[in-house]
């Protein structure tokens, strides 16, 4: 047994530092010069450089495409919030013959591939003169918000324990007033989850912004994508560095989406 | 809790029907256009009704999408989930409670990441002069060049790698966390009888488990549809055709090359079915 323990541990610590090693080394690129990066060796050893993380910063496309992924997804999170997470709760708590339904329906949002939905979209916002605008942007992304709030919102809210509503109801309090007062706070932590898991998700979206926007609203995943294909000389430091502005802000909901994690599975244990 | 309010209806009615109409109305309209011959450079079209499927199963390009996104599927699929399950079981067994939670949080990290942000991590890394992935190739073999995201054989496998990076990682927390839910006299029960380590897992805990796995399964075989973003920027659909799948297909065809919107919808719409059917029969077997 002792022998295939030691292989077990080897096993997991090589796949902890495949996890991360992969983004440590991008976020060193991003501190190298080029000749530093375009090495037959790889150079652990090296003067840092803030060139390219002042190049990114200072231009324009990539802090219109921040501005823009920053607005886009969060009013198209600010619109799933308001609108799925009543919708969840009613659902979770007023089951009727539809419930089953509404939560398929919900469900099946996903299976729709992205460019079916996007195709048309391209069209349609074409013919009423939003393309390529924010607007359309977040009217699509909240399609997508929407969805994904509701379909772990529902669950969550299920987990509140009925009893604290029935006293609340006791005490005189309405059904509005028990959403408010008591289920929204009591689910609060795993609600966080929910919704920062879908800004993730829209964060993190690539073909529909590509597909809806051409030049003003274009997304930070675009913009950085095109810096790849600024000519022969591939400016490698810059990419590296456009990576890791990229990868930040979903990062930030790390801890948030271990807790959702955690508090999901400590559920299902009851 | 059937009490009487409004609440049910001012809370669900406006969500679903604004959820309906942002479905439904782009939905049917990629049939219409589908149905249709509509190019990006002009704006004149007229019905040309199912032509647009006909010409699509005498494109062997497009029959060559469909073959690599079934393969896309079936092996992303597959590897993840013996990635989840493997590591999975691995920390349960042998990795302490705080070892435990190192592991979690370092195994989300890579799910969190942008597909833009881990192609591109991996397209560096895959790089057969200066990546980090390909050093330990080039030290051994003297300096050889392993360029595995531009020989037709090893692609798909390459931009998958990085696909089982994200998710296969990100499940294995799951099923950690879900082998931890299970109640202990079972496992105890079989240790009594001196089960091996791993028979306890492949005859006790795993099938316990089979209902929340294969829904684990469902959700990245759904997900691994959408998967442009990370071959977009991989490959582009190259060498040759050899990662085209159908949505990259669909894009280049609409949008790159010809810009015919209608024969890539129709595109679309063929996948469109094909996965509704076959998600919702899996849906309803899982659910039964």
């Amino acid at each position: 047994m002792k022998p295939g323990r030691l292989i077990g541990k080897a096993i997991l610590a090589l796949a902890g530092f495949l996890a991360v090693f992969p983004l440590l080394w991008t976020a060193l690129n991003a501190l190298k010069n080029n000749v530093d990066i375009i090495t037959r060796v790889p150079r652990l050893v090296f003067t840092p450089t803030s060139a390219n993380i002042s190049y990114i910063l200072g231009r324009d496309s990539v802090l219109t495409g921040l501005y823009n992924s920053v607005v886009a997804c969060g009013s198209a999170v600010l619109i799933g919030v308001v609108l799925g997470l009543p919708a969840a709760y009613a659902v979770a708590r007023y089951p009727n013959r539809w419930a089953g339904d509404i939560q398929f329906f919900v469900l099946s949002l996903r299976f729709l591939p992205p460019v079916a939905v996007a195709i048309p979209l391209m069209v349609i916002w074409l013919q009423v003169g939003l393309y390529d605008t924010l607007p359309a942007l977040i009217i699509t992304y909240s399609l997508l918000t929407i969805s994904v709030i509701m379909w772990l919102a529902i669950p969550a809210f299920q987990g509140v324990p009925k009893e604290i509503e029935e006293a609340a109801f006791v005490d005189g309090y309405g059904a509005y007033s028990v959403f408010w007062r008591i289920a929204l706070p009591v689910a609060a932590r795993s609600l966080a989850g929910a919704v920062a898991f879908s800004f993730v998700l829209v964060w993190n979206e690539f073909l529909i912004a590509l597909m809806l926007s051409s030049s003003n609203a274009k997304t930070l995943p675009i913009v950085a994508s095109e810096l790849s294909q600024q000519g022969m000389n591939v400016p490698w430091g810059i990419l590296n560095a456009s990576v890791v502005l990229l990868s930040l802000p979903p990062l930030l909901f790390l801890g948030v989406l271990s807790g959702f994690l955690n508090s999901v599975f400590r559920q299902k244990k009851t | 809790m059937a009490r009487r309010t409004s609440l049910p209806v001012t809370f669900v009615v406006p969500t679903i029907a604004i959820l309906l109409v942002l479905s439904m109305v782009p939905t049917l309209y990629a049939i219409v256009i589908a149905l249709q011959n509509r190019e990006l450079s002009t704006p004149d079209y007229s019905w040309v009704w199912l032509s647009n499927f006909y010409d699509l199963f005498l494109d062997r390009r497009f029959l060559n999408a469909v073959w690599v996104s079934v393969k896309w599927e079936i092996v992303t699929v597959v590897a993840t989930m013996v990635v989840a399950i493997g590591l999975g079981v691995l920390m349960f067994e042998v990795a302490s409670p705080r070892l435990r939670n190192v592991y979690c949080l370092l195994f989300i990290i890579p799910v969190l990441l942008p597909r833009v942000s881990a192609a591109f991590v991996w397209k560096f890394a895959y790089h057969p002069l200066y990546g980090i992935a390909t050093y330990p190739y080039r030290l051994i073999t003297g300096g050889l060049i392993f360029d595995p995201l531009s020989k037709p054989a090893t692609a798909l496998f390459a931009v998958a790698s990085v696909d089982v990076w994200q998710w296969g990682l990100f499940f294995a927390v799951i099923v950690l966390k879900l082998l931890e839910t299970l109640p202990p006299q079972p496992i105890e029960a079989a240790r009594l009888d001196h089960a091996k380590r791993w028979q306890i897992h492949a005859y006790v805990t795993l099938p316990m488990l089979k209902a929340p796995l294969i829904s684990l399964m469902f959700v990245k075989m759904i997900e691994s549809l959408r998967s442009f973003d990370l071959i977009y920027v991989m490959t582009r659909g190259g060498p040759g055709v050899a990662t085209e799948t159908l949505d990259m297909y669909a894009f280049s065809q609409g949008f790159i090359e010809s810009g015919k919107v209608s024969y890539a919808s129709a595109m679309a719409v063929l996948m469109m079915i094909a996965t509704v059917i076959t998600f919702t029969m899996l849906w309803k077997r899982v659910q039964a």
